[in-house]
């Protein structure tokens, strides 16, 4: 599919990515060796974005699994159709009831019953959940795992069969084989340590917060009606911020909402007030919320003092809204 | 290349990265596949899928230039390039003769190295030095220090005195002073390149002694450090371990009540649930009603106790989605609710704030007459929900014990919980009363470090 990491690039570009050298690289080595990627990082820098354009470039399927605590089998990989058994159970009686005419032992009964128990239990009757659905699928998919930190420990073992042999055994119908080994995505939050045999099974991706420059070129591109200037400033004073000492940072989609904010509300240039009636885009923590607008006023109150000590120097625009956490 | 690899590989697990051979043989495949001309997607490559914990992504960051960067010590040339063939054959007798008689052995090699221009590979330069010197033996382990001393009992700084020697016999020899002036130049390169060479092989043996090392010791994990030795961690890195344990905790309390399934059939439900199914009870649900603990601390602020004191109240507010209500005291002479100061501040700053609510200095601690005012002005924190912790090392050194007031805190309380950080064999020692309140109590815990602290945190939710 890819021939080259440049390749790779290009692809993800056309979908509207910016990857990183790093990203580019993995996700050619993934394409190569077949192995899936643990892409670990913050909240909000992209990492299901990354799965969502990995799919798109290549044309596959994205199949998605949300993981979540308590997430088993039955939700992942697949589960009986109770419900449509029974009807069908219903709807045949008198099939059934045909089956079982001239049977005179109970013993009998059950041998005839048995002969047909293959009906019941055969894919007619199973509700595939993502993880088959991705080994079963005719054309290839791109499976992401979404926050697999977020399962228990318990899944993540099961996981690992199916990540290291993409096959799947179901006890009534056998074993199940990928078509197309699947291009998997996991995703993780890092809220707690994962195991080291899936760690180990994985490419490691780790995706942190974009330098000033990726996210001014990430803003340009997704919000492309932001004059220039104030896509600038908006993106240093989220930097800013992820400088500061905050309970949550500020993540790239939220660097993105917020300047459609600014777009929306058609600022022009980005100041004081501006900042504090959109503030709350960025920051989703009253007590952050408080912190930033503190660290603002303190920056002015400097700012000014500055002033009156050197009356002489010139202010300088880019200053504005300056400010450093504690 | 591949060598290469495999010493960076090494290098690496010598830093304590754990890697798998799985993982090295994906790291060769990788880089097959990436090739080596580009250097940012042969680290990138190299990155992916040898380094899987975020805390490692520096040390690989510092140890990759060390093995692939550009910093490689020049080769060494042959010196006298721009001599005449009998200037040549002068220098290469006078040579011979100096070389002949000159000692002691190690400097004689370097000497020799440095005029010929041949020099020694990687791994005999490594074993020289190992002979020569005791720069590879340092317990520091810091580089630059150690290469200083290599060079020192080298005798390097001799290597000018032997060339101006040379040079000077080579003059009375008639050779030019152009050709002269170029054989000193080559020669002070060649002498730059040797240090250099010598840095980085002492660098590398200083390394794999470190690899050494750690093999002999084994890992230690920052939940078995003792308290203290975690108080000076900054926030940042206290919170990262604090959220971790309480996600850890949160899964095993979840993972525990979802395997206990000793709630009562709860009928309402299982018939909702089981419609779809025609009414055949399939699915049987059951009441599960868990009672989340009320939580009444109260704390030792002194000051031994107070790194123990601040992971606790973390732990407990870290894990404030399992806890139906918290209230936190600190005691040291005197006793004070700091309630308020929680809910103001974040848990880390409020924890540096709370040993200012009480009095008390070294050996003041009072913990008889602050029961005796907790039973007085407190009693309301304490309903038959709660469990109180007491977090403390159980010394008195004011008053005297007083298990009357601890009593009507007992009664009134679900249960009783002593954490003490303090070693048992201390407990009811001097001023210490742990052996009057301890059998008082539903259960004692001995809490050193944070795996103690864990498990005995996850006791209240069983």
């Amino acid at each position: 599919m890819f021939n080259t990491i440049g390749d790779v690039k290009a692809a993800l570009s056309a979908q509207q990515y910016i990857p990183s050298d790093e990203i580019a690289t993995t996700v050619f080595l993934a394409e190569k060796l077949g192995k899936p990627i643990l892409a670990e990082g913050p909240a909000g820098v992209g990492k299901t974005e990354l799965a969502k354009v990995w799919a798109a470039a290549t044309g596959r399927e994205l199949i998605r699994l949300q993981c979540y605590e308590g997430l088993d089998e039955t939700k992942a990989l697949y589960e009986w159709e109770y419900a449509k058994q029974l009807l069908y159970t219903q709807l045949l009686r008198d099939k059934l009831n045909d089956l079982l005419t001239g049977v005179t032992t109970l013993a009998e009964a059950a041998d005839r019953l048995a002969a047909e128990e293959d009906v019941f239990f055969s894919s007619r009757f199973m509700l595939p959940r993502p993880l088959l659905k991705a080994i079963t699928s005719e054309r290839p998919v791109t499976l992401l795992i979404d926050e697999i930190d977020r399962a228990d420990a318990e899944f993540e073992a099961f996981l690992l069969e199916v990540l290291s042999d993409f096959q799947v055994s179901v006890p009534e119908l056998g074993t199940i084989r990928a078509r197309h080994q699947p291009m998997a995505l996991l995703t993780s939050n890092n809220t707690r340590e994962l195991s080291e045999a899936l760690k180990r099974r994985c490419l490691y991706l780790h995706v942190d917060y974009p330098t000033a420059d990726q996210e001014l070129q990430i803003v340009n591109l997704k919000v492309p009606g932001l004059p220039p200037k104030l896509a600038q400033q908006a993106v240093e004073l989220v930097q800013r911020l992820r400088g500061m000492d905050l309970k949550k940072h500020p993540s790239v989609s939220e660097t993105i909402d917020w300047a459609r904010a600014l777009l929306e509300l058609n600022v022009r240039h980005l100041d004081r007030a501006t900042i504090e009636k959109t503030l709350n885009v960025l920051l989703k923590f009253e007590g952050d919320l408080q912190r930033a607008r503190r660290a603002m006023v303190r920056d002015e109150g400097d700012r000014a003092r500055r002033e009156r000590d050197e009356p002489g120097r010139p202010r300088r625009d880019d200053e504005s809204g300056r400010f450093r956490g504690n | 290349m591949d060598q290469r690899v495999v010493d960076f590989i090494h290098a690496l697990r010598a830093k304590g990265v754990r890697i798998s051979l799985a993982e090295s043989i994906d790291a060769m495949r990788c880089v097959e596949i990436t090739g080596i001309a580009d250097k940012q997607f042969f680290r990138s490559a190299l990155r992916a899928s040898l380094v899987k914990e975020p805390r490692d992504l520096p040390t690989f960051d510092e140890l990759f230039p060390r093995f692939f960067g550009l910093d490689a010590p020049p080769p060494l040339q042959q010196p006298g390039g721009g001599m005449s063939p009998e200037e040549r054959e002068q220098l290469e007798r006078l040579l011979q003769q100096m070389l002949a008689s000159l000692t002691p052995e190690q400097l004689r090699r370097l000497f020799e190295m440095m005029m010929t221009g041949q020099g020694m590979s990687g791994s005999q330069m490594r074993q020289f030095i190992d002979e020569n010197t005791t720069a590879t033996q340092m317990t520091t382990g810091f580089q630059p220090w150690a290469t200083r001393r290599a060079l020192r009992e080298l005798q390097f700084d001799r290597l000018e005195q032997l060339l101006q020697e040379l040079l000077q016999k080579l003059r009375e020899a008639g050779v030019s002073e152009a050709a002269l002036q170029q054989l000193e130049q080559e020669a002070r390169e060649n002498r730059e390149a040797l240090a250099q060479q010598i840095g980085r092989e002492v660098g590398n043996g200083l390394q794999q002694r470190e690899a050494e090392e750690r093999r002999r010791r084994p890992a230690e994990d920052v939940q078995d450090r003792p308290f203290e030795e975690l108080q000076h961690r900054d926030d940042d890195e206290m919170r990262a371990i604090i959220n971790r344990l309480a996600a850890q905790l949160r899964t095993r309390v979840a993972l525990r009540q979802k395997r206990a399934n000793k709630g009562a059939l709860d009928a309402k439900s299982t018939i909702r649930a089981n419609l779809r199914y025609s009414g055949v009870p399939l699915d049987i649900r059951h009441r599960r009603k868990h009672l989340k603990p009320r939580i009444t601390v109260i704390c030792d602020v002194s000051g031994s106790m107070r790194a123990v004191t601040g992971f606790m109240l973390m732990l407990v507010y870290a894990l404030q989605d399992q806890i139906s209500r918290t209230r936190p005291f600190v005691y040291y002479r005197t006793i004070a609710d700091v309630q308020a100061d929680f809910q103001q501040l974040r848990p880390e700053d409020a924890i540096r704030v709370v040993p200012e609510r009480v009095q008390g200095g070294p050996w003041q601690t009072s913990l008889g007459s602050c029961l005796e005012t907790f039973t007085r002005d407190h009693l309301d924190a304490i309903d038959r929900r709660t469990t109180v912790i007491f977090l403390g090392d159980g010394d008195d050194h004011m008053s005297p014990p007083n298990p009357r007031a601890f009593e009507i805190i007992k009664r009134r309380a679900h249960r009783v919980v002593w954490f003490n950080p303090e070693p048992p064999y201390r407990w009811g020692r001097e001023d210490n009363h742990m052996h009057i309140y301890g059998p008082m109590c539903h259960a004692v815990h001995h809490v050193s470090n944070l795996r103690q602290l864990v498990a005995a945190v996850d006791g209240l939710f069983s």
